[in-house]
C-alpha cells in the first residue's frame, strides 16, 4: 500500500513538473514537425514514383520512431533522477521519511512511479507507430507486445541507472553521465572489437561493452522490419532471455541505488 | 517500569566534507533521556546541534557513535516511526496538492485505510482551523497556514511521540496560543512531546523538562521546576528599612525598591537570614521572604551566554561544563 501510494504520488508529480512537461512537449513538437515532410511526401506520391516515395516515407517513419525511442530513454533517466532529487532539495523527503516507510520502499515507490510515466509514454509511442505506419501506407503486422515490452525494459534500465547515480550525485551530473553512457552503449553495441589493434584497448572496450547495458540488443527494431512493418520470426526463448537480461540489469542498478540510498544522509540539500 | 520515550547516550556526530576531508563536530558526547508522557524542550542557539539531534532521532542521519533508542526501537525503525508524529522546521510540501490530498497521502503512508482517512482529515483540519481551505492548493497558503498543516500531518496517526521542530514559527500570537493550547491537550492525553523552539516563554509554560545544548555539547538537562527553582536570590518585603541597614544591603550586592506597601529588597539567598535578623532587631516588620524563581530565559542566557552565536555581552559568564539536575 505504501509503495503504491508513493508510486501514484510520483506519477502525479510528473504532471506538475515543468521540465518533464517541457521534455514531452518538445518530443511532441519534433514528431509533429517531422510529420510535415512525411505528409508532403505522401501527397506527391504518384503511380510512377510510388515505390521510390514509399521508401522515403518509410525511412522517415523509421527516423521518427528512433528519435522518440531515444528521447524516451532520456525522459526515463531524468524523471527517475528528478523524482528523488526534488524531494531532497525541497525537503519534502523529511515528512515522507518520518512515516513508517523504509528507505528501499521509498526508492521503489519512486522507481515504479517513473515506470508508470514511461508505460504511458510507451503506449503513446505504440499508438504513434501505428499512426505513422498508417500514414506511410503500411500496416504493422506484428504482435504488439514487442513494441511495448522492449522499450519499457530499456527505459527501466536507464531509470535504474539514473536512480543509482542520483543517490550519490546531483541530478545534472547524473544526466550528463547517463547521456554519455547511453551514447557509449549505443556505439559499443555496433563496434567490431577485432578491428581494434591494441590488445589493452580492445580488452578495455570489451569490458565496457559487458558493463554497459546492451541497448542495441534490447531494441525492438531487431525484430521489426520497418520497411514492411512486420515482425521477424524470433523464438520465445530469445525474447525471454533478452528481456530477462534487461530486467536483470535494471534490478542490479536498482539494488545499487537502494544500497547507496540506505547509507546516505536525508536532509534538505 | 516503562522505558524512556527517547534515550540518547554518548552520541557523537561529525560532518565530513566529501573532497576536502574537513571535519565539523555537530554532536559531542551528548546524553539525555525523555520519559514517556513528558513534554521536553530542546533548546540551544542556531547551529547548536538541535536539528542534527532530531535528524538522528528520526533516522535521517546516522550517528558516528553512541546508543540511541526511540520508543524502545532503533531510530528509523518503522515500528517506532508508526508511533511518531514529526513536524520538521520549515515544513515542506507538494505545492500542487490541496491540504486534503496531502493529508490523505500521509495518512496512507502511515498505514491507514483509505476509507477511514476522510473523517480523520476533516477533524484535524478543523482542529488546526484550516476548514474551508482544504480545497485550496498548498502553494497558495500563507506561512502560518503551512505551519498549521504541518502540525495536522504530525497529528494524523494519533502518535505517542511528537517531535516538533519550531512548531510556532510563522504563526501570529493567536495562532501561537492555539498551538500552545493544543499542546496542553496533547500533554493531558499523555503524549510525549519533544519540542525544539526559540520561544522560551512558551516553552516555560508547556514543558516539564528542558535540555540545553550548544556547539554540539549538552550544557543542561533537567526538570523545569528544578531548573527554574535553582534561583540564588530571595525577595524580602519589610515595613521599613533603617538607615544603618541600608549600606549592608548595598555591600551584599542587594537591590532596594521603596513603594507604598513597604520596602522590597532582593538579596542573595545566603544573606537572607542575617538581613531578616537585622531588620527585626531594628524593629521593622518583615512582611514576606520569597525565593525568587528564575525565568527560563534567565537560565538559558546564563547557560549559553557567552557563546558567540547568542551575541550576548562577554561579561556574562559561560556555564562551566554540563550540569545535570537531580530528577
Amino acid at each position: 500500500m505504501k509503495i503504491r501510494t508513493l508510486a501514484w504520488s510520483t506519477f502525479g508529480s510528473f504532471f506538475h513538473n515543468w521540465l518533464i512537461l517541457i521534455l514531452l512537449m518538445v518530443c511532441g513538437a519534433v514528431v509533429l514537425l517531422m510529420l510535415v515532410p512525411l505528409m508532403g511526401m505522401k501527397a506527391v506520391t504518384s503511380a510512377q514514383n510510388a515505390a521510390q516515395m514509399q521508401t522515403v516515407v518509410l525511412n522517415m517513419v523509421s527516423g521518427i520512431m528512433t528519435f522518440v525511442s531515444a528521447f524516451g530513454s532520456l525522459v526515463a533517466a531524468w524523471a527517475a533522477a528528478d523524482s528523488v532529487a526534488t524531494e531532497m532539495t525541497s525537503g519534502t523527503i523529511l515528512a515522507v521519511m518520518a512515516r513508517p516507510v523504509r528507505r528501499w520502499e521509498f526508492l521503489l515507490g519512486k522507481y515504479l512511479g517513473t515506470m508508470l510515466l514511461m508505460s504511458t509514454f510507451v503506449v503513446m509511442m505504440f499508438a504513434l507507430s501505428w499512426l505513422l505506419a498508417w500514414i506511410g501506407g503500411e500496416r504493422i503486422q506484428s504482435t504488439p507486445w514487442v513494441l511495448l515490452a522492449y522499450p519499457l525494459v530499456r527505459y527501466a534500465i536507464w531509470a535504474a541507472v539514473a536512480m543509482a547515480l542520483v543517490t550519490l550525485l546531483r541530478p545534472i551530473l547524473t544526466m550528463g553521465i547517463v547521456f554519455f553512457l547511453s551514447l557509449a552503449a549505443w556505439r559499443l553495441g555496433s563496434a567490431d572489437f577485432d578491428e581494434i589493434q591494441r590488445v589493452a584497448v580492445r580488452n578495455l572496450v570489451r569490458v565496457a561493452y559487458w558493463v554497459l547495458p546492451s541497448t542495441n540488443l534490447l531494441s525492438e527494431s531487431r525484430f521489426l522490419e520497418i520497411t514492411h512493418a512486420s515482425l521477424k520470426q524470433t523464438g520465445w526463448l530469445e525474447h525471454v532471455t533478452t528481456l530477462a537480461y534487461g530486467l536483470d540489469y535494471a534490478l542490479v542498478c536498482l539494488l545499487l541505488a537502494m544500497w547507496s540510498f540506505h547509507y546516505r544522509s536525508l536532509k534538505r540539500d | 517500569m516503562a522505558t524512556p520515550a527517547i534515550e540518547f547516550h554518548n552520541v557523537e556526530k561529525v560532518y565530513r566534507r566529501r573532497f576536502t576531508g574537513q571535519e565539523v563536530t555537530a554532536l559531542s558526547d551528548v546524553s539525555f533521556e525523555v520519559g514517556r508522557g513528558e513534554v521536553c524542550a530542546f533548546l540551544g542557539p542556531n547551529g547548536a546541534g538541535k536539528t542534527t539531534s532530531i535528524s538522528i532521532l528520526m533516522g535521517f542521519l546516522y550517528a558516528d557513535s553512541g546508543n540511541i533508542r526511540v520508543l524502545d526501537y532503533e531510530p528509523g525503525d518503522v515500528r517506532a516511526k508508526a508511533q511518531i508524529g514529526f513536524m520538521p522546521e520549515n515544513f515542506a510540501f507538494y505545492k500542487y496538492l490541496t491540504a486534503e490530498k496531502l493529508l490523505r497521502f500521509h495518512y496512507l503512508l502511515g498505514g491507514g485505510e483509505p476509507r477511514e482517512s476522510l473523517n480523520r482529515i476533516g477533524d484535524l483540519l478543523q482542529q488546526v482551523k484550516l476548514t474551508g481551505y482544504d480545497q485550496l492548493k498548498i502553494g497558495k497558503y500563507s506561512r502560518g497556514m503551512v505551519q498549521r498543516l504541518g502540525l495536522a500531518q504530525a497529528l494524523l496517526r494519533d502518535p505517542q511521540l511528537l517531535v516538533l521542530d519550531e512548531p510556532t514559527s510563522g504563526l501570529d500570537p493567536a495562532g501561537r496560543k492555539e498551538v500552545r493550547d493544543l499542546m496542553f491537550s496533547l500533554k493531558a492525553a499523555g503524549k510525549t512531546i519533544f519540542l525544539s523552539s526559540h520561544l522560551l516563554s512558551e516553552v516555560e509554560q508547556i514543558c516539564d523538562r528542558v535540555i540545553i545544548i550548544d556547539k554540539g555539547k549538552l550544557l543542561q538537562s533537567g526538570r523545569m521546576e528544578q531548573l527554574l527553582g535553582a534561583g540564588d536570590r530571595v525577595e524580602i518585603v519589610a515595613s521599613d528599612l533603617p538607615a544603618e541597614v541600608e549600606p549592608r544591603v548595598a555591600d551584599a550586592g542587594g537591590t532596594i525598591e521603596r513603594g507604598p506597601q513597604g520596602v522590597r529588597i532582593v538579596i542573595a539567598t545566603t544573606q537572607k537570614r542575617e538581613l531578616a535578623e537585622q531588620l527585626w532587631a531594628a524593629g521593622c516588620d518583615v512582611v514576606s521572604i520569597i525565593p525568587l524563581r528564575s525565568s527560563l530565559e534567565d537560565v538559558y542566557m546564563k547557560v549559553v551566554g557567552g557563546s558567540a552565536s547568542t551575541k550576548v555581552a562577554p561579561s556574562i559568564p559561560t556555564a562551566p561544563g554540563v550540569s545535570e539536575l537531580p530528577v
